[in-house]
Order: C-alpha cells, then sequence, then structure tokens
C-alpha cells in the first residue's frame, strides 16, 4: 500500500588519470542555472552555482537562502533557474530544505507525488551556513534529511555591502573590519572551520570541501552528495570579487591558490569509514603568493603575513604533507615586508590591471 | 532537457494514502464521542486531515499535540514525515518547505515559542503556502508564565494569517478541518492559526465528536498549491522585487484576506452540511436581539461568560455577548450587525497591547475601528483587561464589567479606555 | 472592502505571490541582457604554435597531435600529408626543430613529436588505400621537371600533383630517393619504408621517377636547357652529395674514402670494404652516420671493428644530433675531439695503416671557411686501416649557367626562384641552402610547388604571412601535469652494432604515442577543451561543436568578466576592448539597474494567473461532479 521512495544515482565523472586537468569529455550538457543573472563579472558563487546545478539536473529541487545568490539572481522578479527553485529566510536554508525533503518522502510514501525522490539542494551563503543559520543547518544534517546542504563561501556577506562573516579570514577587511591605527589587521578573529564541525558533529553525514579551481571535484562532490542516502554538506570556496578586490578574472586561479598555498583544505569525509580523505595539491605556496592578489589583504604588516603562514603550516600537518622547511621560516615575520611590497608569484595574467 | 512548455497545466497532485492501521483507528473511532483536551483533538484533527509533514518543537502547552502525533506516527496510524525542528524558526520554515512543494505541513508553538518564528509570518502568507499552526496560547515573556494569553497569536495578526481561537475541544477539532478547508481553497491559498486558549481549553477535557474518514474526505480536498516546487513544472517562489512591484503584491495580498470571507462563509455552511453542526460564520450572537450592553470576547472565557449573560439576564440584564470566531480576515460587518443597537460594549482582554490607542488591548483596536463605521448610532466602547497570566475570569468579574458598562449608559461616557478587572473599585 | 475599485496599471499586473516561470537554457533570462555589463569581450584567436611554426615544412603538428590524442588516426595521418608526403620517413630520420621548440620543454620535457609522427607514417603505410587519393584533381596537362629524387624533388612534385600538375623527376643514381637512400644509413631510416613512401608516391599518378639520368651539359644527355623549353617549369633539388676532400698529405692512400661516398654505395646496396679500426674525420652528422655504419660493416663483419671520430670541435661543440651522439657512444663509437688530422700513414700496399693527429682548434678563415689550427708540437701516430672523410657537403654545379649559382650554391630569391627570366625555374634543398635537414627540402619542395602553381597561373608571389608565435609564458600552466618525455626505446646497442639493418630508434605502441601526444599543450590554439564553456558563470560560451573548439560567444548575457580568457589553458582566448556595442539586436546598454523596458516582468503575471484559474476550475469541477466521489481524477 504504501510507495516505495525510490531514490536516483547520478554518475561520477572521470578523475583526471593521468590525463592533463582540461579537457572534461564527460561534462553533463544541462545547464539549469541560465543566462541572464545580474551577479556581478567574474561571481564565484555564481560559477559554483552552475556547476552544482548541471551537475544535479533537471529533476531537482533547490533552495535559495537570502544572500547574493538570491537577491542577484532573481533581482526584479526574475529568475535564471529551470528548476523549482524557493527563496528562504536567511537563517531558513537547513530547515525550510528539510521540509522539501521531508515533503516528498511524505507524498511519494503516500502516493501523492510519483517519484522519484528528486535531488533536493539548498546553497546558503556563508553568512547563512555558518552564522544565522549554523543552527537550522546543523538540525537538519542531524535529523539526517535526504538533501544536499551546499554553503558557497565568499567569506563575507557580500550581498549587504561586504562584511565580516565567522569564515572571513584573519586580517580579511570587510566594512565591520577596517584596519585602523588601533586595529591594524583589521579582522582580529581567525574564522571557523565550518566543514569541520559539521563533519564531526553529524559523523553519519557525508560532508566535502571544494573550491572553484577543480571543475570535476566539486561537480563529483555535488553528485557523491546527492547520492549519499542522508544529509551531506558540500562546503564551496567562491571568490567574491567585489569584496576580495581582485581582477575579475582571477576567481578560478584563486580557487587553486589557496588550496596550494595550504589555506583551504579540500576534502572529503567519509562517514561509513569515519574518515577524512585529503587532496594533496602538487604545489605549496608560500601564502603571499594567494594573499597578494587580492586587496582586501593589502594593509597586512608582516605580523599578519608571518601569522597566515603559521595558520597554513598547521594546516599543511593536519592533512599530512610535509612543511617545506622554505614555509615554516616565513613564519617569521622578519621574512616578510608589508603585503603591499612584497614579492609574489604571479599567474599568467590575461586579464586587465594589475 | 529543459523545462516543461509554460502551456501545461499544475501537475495533479493524488490524494495521500491512509495506512491500514491509521484506516482500522478512524473507522473505530467514527460516530464516538471521546474526551479529550484541546491538544487531542487538534491532534486528532490533523490526524483526519492526513498531513504530510508535521513539524515539532517542544514548549508548553501546546506540546501535547505534538506528542499525540508523535504516537499517531510510531504507531503507524498516521504516516507522515515527523521532524523535531531546531527551534520554532526551523520549526516554521520546515512546515512552509513542505507546504511549498505540495504536502499537507502542521505545525504549531505557543508564547515565546510563537514570537521566536516570527520572521516566518509574512514569508509564509505573502508566499501563498496555506500550512496551519496550532497555538496553544501562553503569555509571552518575561517572565516565563504558562498562564493562557492571547497576546502571543493576536502580536502576528497584520502578519495575513487567517486567525481565530476555539472554545471548547469540539471546536478545536472542527476548527482545524474548517480552517484546512478554507486555506487550502485556491480562491484564498492563506496558513491558518488555529488559537485555543492554554490549559483552559488545552487541557481541560470536553466532548468531541468523530467523524467517519470519509466525511473529511469529502469536506476536505487534497492539498492542490497551484504552483507547488514540482520539477514537472519548474517555478521559482520569491524572487527579489523592485521596490515599484511591492504594492501590487500588497495589494493582492489584501485582496486574498478579504476574499477569505465569503469562503468562510461558504466553507461553514458545507461543514455544517457534512458533518451537521452548524457554527456561525464569524461571530457568535449570544442573546444580543435586545441588548443594551454586550461583551466582546474571544476564546475559551467565553464559556464562562454565556454563563454570566444567563445569570445576569436571569436578573433583569439586558446584556448579551458577541464571541468572535475569527479575528483574521476581522469580520466588522458580522460584528455591526451583531453589535446593532447595543448602548455600550466592552471588549474583554486576555492580551496585552502596551502603549496602544486602548490603553489595554488589541482586539478593542479592531472592535472600536469596526465600530465606528455603523451606520447610524455607535455604541461606547470600553475594554477590559481580564484572564491576564492565565488567571481564570470568574463569573464576578463578568457582573463586574456589566456593572461597568451600565454606568457608561448612564452617564452617557465611558469612565476610561481600558479597565482593568480586579485592580480597581 | 478595500480592494474595491482598485485597479492595477497593465504593465505592474504581476504573477502571485511573485511567483514566476523559469527561462529556457536557450533563451536565458530575457529580461536581463547582462551584456550590457561589459567593458572587455573575449574573442577566439589562434595563434601559431611553436612546433608549427619551426617545421621547415609547415606541419600541423599541433593538429595532427591532437588527433593523436583522441585515437583519430587517420585524421592525424591526413593532416600531416597536407604538408609532407613521407611521415614514415621523418618520424624517422628528421631532427626535429619541433622538439627544440617545443614550449614543453619549458614545463618539463618536450614532446616526443617525431615519434608521434613516425607512428602515424607507419600506420599511413599499412592502409590499403591511399586516403589522399579521391580528393585528387585531374591533371591540367602541365608538367613540371624536378631534378632530383631526394626529399626536395619528392616533396615537390607530391605538392604539384595535389594540385593537378604533373611531373618527371630526373635521378642520377638508379635507384629513388636522394640522400634519403645514398646518404641515411639503413639502421636510420630501412630501404623497404623508403620504398614503400616512394610507393605510396607514385600510385598518385602523374609522378614519374626516371634513375640513372643524369642532368648536365652533355648535349646528348638531358640538359638544362632541354628542361626549360620542353616542360613548363623546373625545379633544381639537387642535393649536395659530394664529398668535401680531404686536403692532407697521404689523403690519396687507399684507403681514404669520402663518407657521403661510402653511405651510398651502402644505401644502394652494393658492399664496401671498410677495415677493423676506422677513423672518421669530421664533427657533424654524416661523421657520426659514417662512424657507426663502419662500426656494423667494418673487419669483416661480426661486431670486431672499432671507429673514432677525429673532430676539431670540442665535444659540446660537436655538430652531431644529441640523441644520435648518444647512441654512437653507446654502439662503441670513440671520440678525438680537438684533433686535426695532420697526414695519412701509408703502408708498403699503398693501404691506409695510421694516421698523424695532432690537438688542434676549429678556425675559420677570411671567407668563413673552416680551417685547423693545429697546435705545434701536439703530433702523434694512430694506426688505422680506413679513414672516412665527413669534413662537407658540396655539389656540381659548373654546367649550370653562372647567374644561377655562387658560393657553392644555387642562388635563389626568398621565394626559391632561380633567376630566369624566360622559364620558372626553382630551387630547394641543400643545393640552394647548403646542408640542412632533409625537412627543411621537404618545405622547399613544398613552397616551389606552390610559387609554380602561382607563376603558371600568372599570380603574383608574394612573402609568406607573418605569424603570431605562442610562447610558454602566455601559456596557462595550471591545467598542465608535470610528466616525463615517453623516450622511444632503441634497440640493444649490442643488437645495432652487429647489423647494418636492425632500426636503432624503435616505434612507440600505440599508447606511448597517446600519451605522448596527451602532453601537446596545443599552444595558442584551441582544441575544444570546455575549459571556457565550464568556468563561464553566464552560460554565454556555446558550444556549436565539442570537436576541437568551435565555441561562440553570447554576447547577449556576457558580462566581459574574461575568466573564460584567464583559464585557457593554450591562450586562444583573448580579450578585446567593448566600449560602443556593435551587436544588432536589443542588447543596450543600460543607464540604470532596471529592466531595460516598462511592464517588462508583467510578461510573466498570465503564468500564475493561469495556474490559479486552472486550480479554481478544477476545484469547481471537482465539487460539482460527484460529493461523495474522490476529487483527485488525474
Amino acid at each position: 500500500m504504501t510507495h516505495q521512495v525510490v531514490r536516483q544515482t547520478l554518475p561520477l565523472l572521470a578523475e583526471e588519470d593521468g590525463r592533463d586537468l582540461y579537457y572534461l569529455p564527460d561534462l553533463p550538457e544541462e545547464d539549469p542555472y541560465a543566462a541572464g543573472h545580474r551577479t556581478c563579472a567574474g561571481c564565484g558563487p555564481a560559477i559554483q552555482y552552475r556547476w552544482v546545478l548541471k551537475a544535479a539536473g533537471q529533476d531537482t529541487v533547490v533552495a535559495g537562502p537570502t544572500g547574493c545568490m538570491y537577491v542577484a539572481n532573481s533581482t526584479y522578479l526574475c529568475t535564471p533557474y529551470t528548476v523549482p527553485w524557493a527563496h528562504t529566510p536567511i537563517a531558513s536554508g537547513g530547515s525550510f530544505t528539510s521540509g522539501v525533503a521531508a515533503g516528498y518522502e511524505a507524498m511519494i510514501r503516500k502516493g501523492r507525488y510519483p517519484g522519484p525522490y528528486p535531488n533536493i539542494l539548498v546553497m546558503a551563503g556563508d553568512g547563512s551556513a555558518a552564522d544565522i543559520g549554523i543552527g537550522s543547518i546543523s538540525g537538519a544534517l542531524y535529523r539526517d534529511h535526504d538533501a544536499l546542504f551546499v554553503c558557497y563561501d565568499n567569506e563575507c556577506y557580500a550581498n549587504t555591502g561586504i562584511q565580516t562573516s565567522p569564515t572571513t579570514p584573519y586580517a580579511g577587511m570587510t566594512t565591520f573590519t577596517p584596519y585602523g591605527k588601533a586595529i591594524p589587521e583589521g579582522k582580529k578573529l581567525p574564522p571557523k572551520n565550518l566543514a569541520r564541525m559539521m563533519a564531526e558533529g553529524h559523523p553519519h553525514c557525508y560532508v566535502a570541501t571544494t573550491t572553484v579551481g577543480y571543475p570535476v571535484d566539486l561537480i563529483n562532490k555535488t553528485r557523491k552528495g546527492l547520492n549519499h542516502v542522508g544529509a551531506a554538506f558540500l562546503h564551496c570556496y567562491t571568490p567574491c570579487q567585489k569584496g576580495w578586490v581582485y581582477q575579475t578574472s582571477m576567481t578560478v586561479e584563486l580557487g587553486r591558490r589557496v588550496v596550494e598555498s595550504g589555506l583551504w583544505p579540500v576534502w572529503e569525509y567519509d562517514p561509513g569509514e569515519r574518515a577524512y580523505r585529503y587532496f594533496h595539491p602538487p604545489v605549496q605556496r608560500p601564502v603571499t603568493d594567494y594573499l597578494a592578489m587580492q586587496g582586501r589583504f593589502g594593509h597586512m604588516l608582516p605580523e599578519h603575513v608571518a601569522r597566515t603562514q603559521a595558520g597554513a603550516n598547521r594546516n599543511w600537518e593536519l592533512i599530512g604533507m610535509d612543511v617545506p622547511q622554505a614555509l615554516r621560516d616565513l613564519e617569521d615575520p622578519a621574512r616578510h615586508q608589508r603585503l603591499a611590497d612584497e614579492e609574489y608569484s604571479m599567474p599568467v595574467n590575461r586579464g586587465i590591471g594589475a | 532537457m529543459t523545462s516543461v512548455p509554460v502551456d501545461a497545466g499544475p501537475p495533479r497532485l493524488q490524494r495521500a494514502i491512509r495506512t491500514p492501521e491509521g484506516e482500522t483507528f478512524l473507522r473505530g473511532l467514527t460516530g464516538t464521542r471521546v474526551r479529550q483536551n484541546g491538544c487531542a483533538a487538534a491532534a486528532y484533527a490533523a490526524l483526519y486531515a492526513n498531513v504530510d509533514v508535521i513539524t515539532a518543537y517542544p514548549i508548553r502547552p501546546y506540546t501535547a499535540i505534538m506528542m499525540n502525533l508523535a504516537q499517531f506516527v510510531a504507531d503507524g496510524i498516521l504516516d507522515a514525515e515527523y521532524l523535531h525542528a531546531d527551534g520554532e524558526h526551523s520549526q516554521f520554515s520546515a512546515a512552509f518547505g513542505a507546504g511549498s512543494c505540495g504536502a499537507r505541513a502542521y505545525t504549531g508553538s505557543s508564547g515565546v515559542g510563537v514570537t521566536y518564528g516570527y520572521e516566518m509570518y509574512s514569508i509564509i502568507s505573502g508566499a501563498r503556502i496555506p500550512i496551519q499552526m496550532a497555538i496553544a496560547d501562553r503569555t509571552l515573556d518575561p517572565p516565563g508564565d504558562f498562564g493562557s494569553e492571547h497576546t502571543d497569536a493576536l502580536c502576528t495578526r497584520d502578519m495575513g494569517w487567517l486567525m481565530g481561537w476555539a472554545a471548547t475541544p469540539q471546536e478545536v477539532f472542527d476548527k482545524s478541518l474548517l480552517a484546512y478547508a478554507i486555506g487550502e481553497d485556491p480562491r484564498v491559498l492563506l496558513p491558518q492559526m488555529v488559537v485555543q486558549d492554554g490549559y483552559f481549553v488545552s487541557h481541560i477535557a470536553g466532548e468531541v465528536e468523530m467523524p467517519a474518514a470519509a466525511q473529511v474526505d469529502e469536506f476536505l480536498p487534497p492539498y492542490q498549491l497551484p504552483f507547488p516546487l514540482d520539477p514537472r513544472r519548474p517555478v521559482s517562489h520569491g524572487p527579489q522585487i523592485h521596490p515599484e512591484q511591492g504594492p501590487p503584491l500588497q495589494l493582492e495580498r489584501a485582496r486574498a484576506m478579504e476574499d477569505a470571507i465569503p469562503v468562510i462563509r461558504e466553507k461553514t455552511d458545507e461543514f455544517a452540511r457534512v458533518f451537521g453542526r452548524r457554527y456561525p460564520h464569524f461571530v457568535e450572537s449570544y442573546r444580543l436581539e435586545d441588548a443594551d450592553i454586550a461583551l466582546v470576547i474571544s476564546g475559551g472565557h467565553a464559556v464562562t461568560c454565556r454563563a454570566a449573560v444567563n445569570r445576569m439576564r436571569a436578573q433583569g440584564i439586558k446584556i448579551g455577548m458577541a464571541r468572535l470566531l475569527w479575528v483574521r480576515p476581522f469580520p466588522g460587518d458580522d460584528l455591526r450587525g451583531a453589535l446593532a443597537g447595543v448602548r455600550a460594549v466592552g471588549v474583554v482582554e486576555t492580551n496585552l497591547g502596551l502603549g496602544g490607542a486602548s490603553y489595554g488591548g488589541i482586539l478593542s483596536l479592531d472592535v472600536t475601528t469596526a465600530l465606528y463605521h455603523l451606520d447610524g448610532p455607535r455604541p461606547l466602547v470600553t475594554s477590559f483587561m481580564a484572564g491576564l497570566g492565565g488567571e481564570t475570569v470568574p463569573m464576578a468579574e463578568f457582573d463586574w464589567m456589566a456593572g461597568k458598562l451600565g454606568q457608561a449608559v448612564e452617564r452617557g461616557r465611558v469612565e476610561k479606555a481600558a479597565h482593568w478587572v480586579g485592580f480597581e473599585d | 472592502m478595500s480592494v474595491r475599485g482598485t485597479h492595477v496599471p497593465e504593465h505592474l499586473r504581476l504573477p502571485i505571490a511573485g511567483v514566476t516561470p523559469p527561462p529556457t537554457e536557450k533563451e536565458g533570462q530575457r529580461l536581463f541582457p547582462t551584456g550590457n555589463f561589459r567593458f572587455y569581450r573575449p574573442v577566439y584567436r589562434d595563434k601559431t604554435p611553436p612546433c608549427n611554426h619551426a617545421c621547415p615544412t609547415g606541419e600541423q603538428i599541433q593538429k595532427y597531435l591532437d588527433h593523436v590524442k583522441h585515437d583519430r588516426y587517420l585524421d592525424g595521418y591526413l593532416t600531416i600529408l597536407e604538408d609532407n608526403p613521407m611521415p614514415a620517413v621523418t618520424g624517422r630520420v628528421c631532427y626535429h626543430p619541433c622538439e627544440t621548440a617545443c614550449n614543453r620543454a619549458v614545463h618539463d620535457e618536450p614532446i616526443g613529436i617525431r615519434g608521434v609522427e613516425r607512428f602515424l607514417g607507419d600506420f599511413g603505410l599499412k592502409l590499403a588505400d591511399n586516403p589522399v587519393k579521391p580528393a585528387l584533381p585531374p591533371l591540367n596537362g602541365q608538367t613540371v621537371a624536378i631534378v632530383g629524387s631526394g626529399p626536395g624533388g619528392l616533396g615537390c612534385a607530391y605538392h604539384l600533383r595535389r594540385k593537378g600538375y604533373a611531373s618527371v623527376i630526373f635521378e642520377a643514381l638508379d635507384q629513388p630517393g636522394g640522400m634519403l637512400r645514398a646518404g641515411i644509413p639503413a639502421w636510420h631510416l630501412p630501404g623497404e619504408v623508403l620504398d614503400a613512401e616512394i610507393a605510396k608516391l607514385l600510385d598518385l599518378g602523374g609522378i614519374e621517377i626516371r634513375c640513372g639520368v643524369r642532368v648536365g651539359d652533355d648535349p646528348d644527355g638531358v640538359t638544362l636547357g632541354y628542361l626549360r623549353t620542353t616542360y613548363d617549369a623546373v625545379f633544381l633539388a639537387l642535393g649536395q652529395d659530394v664529398g668535401r676532400r680531404l686536403d692532407a698529405e697521404g689523403a690519396q692512400a687507399r684507403g681514404v674514402i669520402g663518407a657521403l661516398e661510402f653511405l651510398r654505395e651502402t644505401g644502394l646496396g652494393r658492399p664496401v670494404t671498410v677495415g677493423a679500426s676506422v677513423l672518421v674525420i669530421g664533427g657533424g652528422n654524416t661523421a657520426s652516420d659514417a662512424a657507426r655504419s663502419a662500426i656494423r660493416l667494418g673487419g669483416a663483419g661480426g661486431n670486431q671493428a672499432s671507429a673514432t671520430i677525429v673532430s676539431l670541435e670540442a665535444e659540446d661543440e660537436l655538430l652531431i644530433q644529441p640523441e644520435d651522439l648518444a647512441q654512437a657512444r653507446d654502439e662503441g663509437v670513440l671520440f678525438r675531439p680537438r684533433t686535426a688530422l695532420v697526414s695519412v700513414l701509408t703502408g708498403e700496399d699503398a693501404n691506409v695503416r695510421g694516421a698523424v693527429l695532432a690537438a688542434a682548434r676549429l678556425a675559420r678563415d677570411e671567407n668563413g671557411a673552416v680551417r685547423a689550427q693545429i697546435a705545434a708540437g701536439t703530433e702523434y701516430e694512430v694506426p688505422c686501416d680506413t679513414i672516412l672523410v665527413a669534413i662537407g657537403q658540396v655539389q656540381v654545379l659548373d654546367w649550370l649557367p653562372a647567374h644561377y649559382t655562387g658560393h657553392g650554391l644555387v642562388m635563389a630569391d626568398e621565394s626559391g626562384r632561380v633567376p630566369d627570366e624566360d622559364a620558372a625555374v626553382f630551387a630547394g634543398g641543400d643545393v640552394m641552402r647548403g646542408p640542412s635537414m632533409v625537412v627543411d627540402a621537404l618545405g622547399d619542395g613544398k613552397r616551389a610547388a606552390r610559387d609554380i602553381d602561382r607563376v603558371l597561373s600568372a599570380e603574383p608571389l608574394r612573402p609568406e604571412d607573418p605569424v603570431e608565435v605562442m610562447p610558454y609564458e602566455k601559456l596557462n600552466p595550471a591545467y598542465f601535469r608535470h610528466a616525463p618525455r615517453i623516450e622511444a626505446p632503441l634497440a640493444p646497442a649490442a643488437e645495432r652494432r652487429a647489423s647494418q639493418v636492425t632500426e636503432v630508434t624503435l616505434a612507440y605502441s600505440r599508447e606511448q604515442a597517446v600519451a605522448e601526444a596527451d602532453r601537446c599543450m596545443s599552444c595558442g590554439v584551441c582544441n575544444g577543451c570546455d575549459n571556457c564553456y565550464i568556468v563561464c558563470p553566464d552560460v554565454s560560451v556555446m558550444r556549436d561543436t565539442r570537436q576541437n573548439g568551435h565555441y561562440s560567444i553570447r554576447t547577449h548575457y556576457c558580462k566581459g568578466c574574461l575568466v573564460c580568457v584567464q583559464e585557457c589553458p593554450t591562450g586562444a582566448l583573448e580579450r578585446v576592448p567593448e566600449l560602443d556595442f556593435d551587436e544588432p539586436g536589443d542588447v543596450v546598454r543600460m543607464e540604470t539597474a532596471f529592466a531595460p523596458y516598462e511592464g517588462a516582468h508583467a510578461e510573466q503575471a498570465p503564468f500564475t494567473r493561469r495556474l490559479i484559474e486552472d486550480a479554481i476550475a478544477e476545484y469547481d469541477r471537482s465539487r460539482s461532479i460527484d460529493p461523495n466521489g474522490p476529487g483527485d481524477t488525474p
């Protein structure tokens, strides 16, 4: 009598197995995130949104808490989503989605919806996921609703004009953490480790981190999260040109550099094994290579850079990579200049400006 | 694959099936009279309505509703997703989410729980998602007080929900079904607060007549949101608007609330036809035909008030009672009709509207405004702060209120806007 | 009632509760042509990869590597054949200027292009039908005379045939191939392979090779005049197959053999006697080939011979191809760098018995010719029984008009045209350039064919178009992993020494060829990797086809963020400024952030109105049909 809830499994893309890092032959064709949205040029969250929806496909229901990916995407009563999408208040990302997930479970069992169980996603910013909505997401993960909770992390409340959030990095300038004589670093507090909290605190859930530097990784983790029967959490690093002050063309490059400088460990938590699998980047850069590309760090003094390097080095140790002596040495403020004067390894630059 | 073409109609949602245990249980109840309190009555109504998603969070005194429902779910009598939320804001958001995709959602709260989730009220009603919230009302903090006051629900009155008090467990049961039928009607599409006095109704038993499941199915069609979040027919809910687009949407919300009035009448009559219990559409007019003075009241204290009116009538006092069955939409026409000819009206306020023009409670603001538009001589209006904190309102206090109203008629004016019953001579 | 009598203007009649219909992927959200955000626009502009640029015959190396990468071997083969008719040959013998120029060398190690070319060449030889043949135009009735059937002449004949011209190749030796046969040893280029390539060429029809015919000034033979008057054009590809003579005392002794002659006789299959202790004078590739051949053939075979290269050049100055040098060392070739031959010592039988060597330095005289600067007093004797002389190549040119030649070469302008007012005479290869590579000759033959066609079609000759070569610094290296070059396997040295015909360099397997081709970074050329497609936040890179990179930019929505330009691994994408909008249509620069036209959103209103009306109608229907029946028919 009660209908069975049939769930779908999405295939994973082949990881680069010896081939160079481009050429992506298995990309899904669909783009449920259509053009015509009013995000900034080069918006990292928009890139990530597109990849997540591409990975999920058309049989998807999406919840969008208040944030840039609400206001900028759906401005003036428009919508770029070709899949069902609902705005939720900023704190309700986890809870609204819990309702959608519960709704579909009940409707399928009780014969109101033919099934299969759709992909259910919520795309919350860091303000929503790490701050005002953290309780709601934790509740949703704890209750193990079959949905994927994605946090696109642009390390600030960007939509409201760049204010600090709990994931704003140490010394990251925002309008609530400007630098000045009394507070030379601007932001004194180090950020929360949101993804780690979610993994440690809800050990039955699939949790992973990724960045917009690695499209195949992001797409595959999205699919793994959706395939996981139960709650999954994906923390994506998504640069914000407006808040971080960099050339719009560098969004994807930053997505790689943050990992290569040890400031954003990319990992996957397997709830079956209760184990973390860490990605080891092929290059280990000094943090200056990353920080110097962004105007929001331009005020950093040598001691601030050194402290950031120390944090990065602890991350290298955490993920099981050796810390090269050169990077250990850079924990000493005497090795640094003001960030604005530091030399750094620049990427090939095809954009405009410095 | 791109989206389904725009001309395809809304996706059809089938009537939810019940479990065999559920059907057996309801069959056993049919035609019986069960002695149960208001909380149980609400839970039984939700069971009959075959709700799909229940979102629960504990706070006295409504919690018992959710405890009853938890047992139904655990026993397999009700097939619903029972979600114990991480707070009332999440609770209402989850119900909102479920309702948005076509699941019949049920939630509830009391006191500061109601105010904790305040953000969600305008959102849910503006989004036209007809979830139901069962409130067993409770005094707001500070400090903690389990007793009943109506402020928790009343302070959300501007947020666009249908709202009304039930005075007995039977009325709780009936009003829950009625509220779903009205709210889910495609001409209305508004969420509903079905409120009962904490303790006085929620925890005191009364007799509730149980119908057949088929009667409920006849009265309450399957929930059919015209624009659900359904992959077969994608839509976007709630995009950000340009300020110029605000007024038309607000106008539409106002229209929905006004459109609810004829639908409430229609459904109340239909309820009578299907279940055999007839309720007044909006206002219970009790012995108002030739009344000089009248008490306007809402909720469980009306039971005592009715008895007090009877006793005073026996003493020759020409007093009547107008009980509001619905506070939103506020039944101005019906109230004016009920109070025509009355010379002094006292609004019984078991609530607190600090700093308002009434100098006391909330209801008199609406009552006074409604009476201002009377075509004809307007009665004097005052209000009586009674039953605050969950105190009873004994018959003696109604006598006192009647006394004040009588004095007002004699003097031709009210002594003051609000009387604090029990604290004045 | 408050809403009675209200009237909402048309352009503000909005969807119920703001519920908005979705866009389509194809059209996007039409209400926001975000193209008006941009100040820069991405454009696709292929540049020239350094390998293509370095190849003297202009092979589209990047293109065929891309084909191989995707297992499209026939396409790869055909790509080579547009510029080079004999990849099985060049894939074995070319000195690969492409690999020297390859940008991958900066990243990790250069691509093994030659090995992949050989893979494709061998693949082509195995095809049952010549894939070039079906597309050949019919012969146009004109015939070109070609002197020399080396790579220059064969190449020219091939390209001429592809343009519809017949040709007759006059070859002095009794077998075709020029230096390919009579200069390059068989262990480098097996005779069968050369034969097969030549056979494929002849199979095209319209090409005739007349062996044993030396064009010269014998009035009874074939003269230049004859060619000029009998044929529509002439291409001189004589090569430089005459060895410079050793100018030293005793150089006339028996056993002092020109290296080129030695290699020629060997290549033509005629046995040459070489001793067991061979000195090879010279520091270039001919010396190396001769020394290695001598090891194989000398001392009555059986792996007993020794060969020593005596060169004025220091070890690091040797002009031998580095891989050949390494192979030579493995095969036991010995070296005496910075050494000059002073005199040859002769035995009683007038055979070579030794040589006097001395320490020396390479110097040049006032004409730039090589001279030995011998350090006095350093002479010493070494025994040997053969001396192979590999000190330079020249050609016999006295039968050509004086104005054709100069400095020992045929003089030609930048189009390769010889100064001749009355005839179309072109030259190419070693005879025009001095000692050069096989691929130089192939290129000259190709260009000569093109220019002969221009002349005969009364079109002007014109210089090559300038190209922009893509440097490594402009690639995005983040997308290329680090992987070592797969070296082509070599036959074991011991086996090589023992046989004149064992190929030294072996072929890539299919997997190796594909893996090596996969390392190609496609410098400056779009190869359809889809990177731009995937990184665009605005879904504005449209894939028109998925193969080899045809994309278009949807300017209606492209915001000019330039992430695609930045993330293009090959640098094919560039930015151009866009301050005016010249796109036709409704992309208008908006002065404000608001919707482009009043009432734009009201278009969406009927959508939800209809949903509500349908729902109400359905509800009414369900109530009136049967009050006791189910109201939920599907």
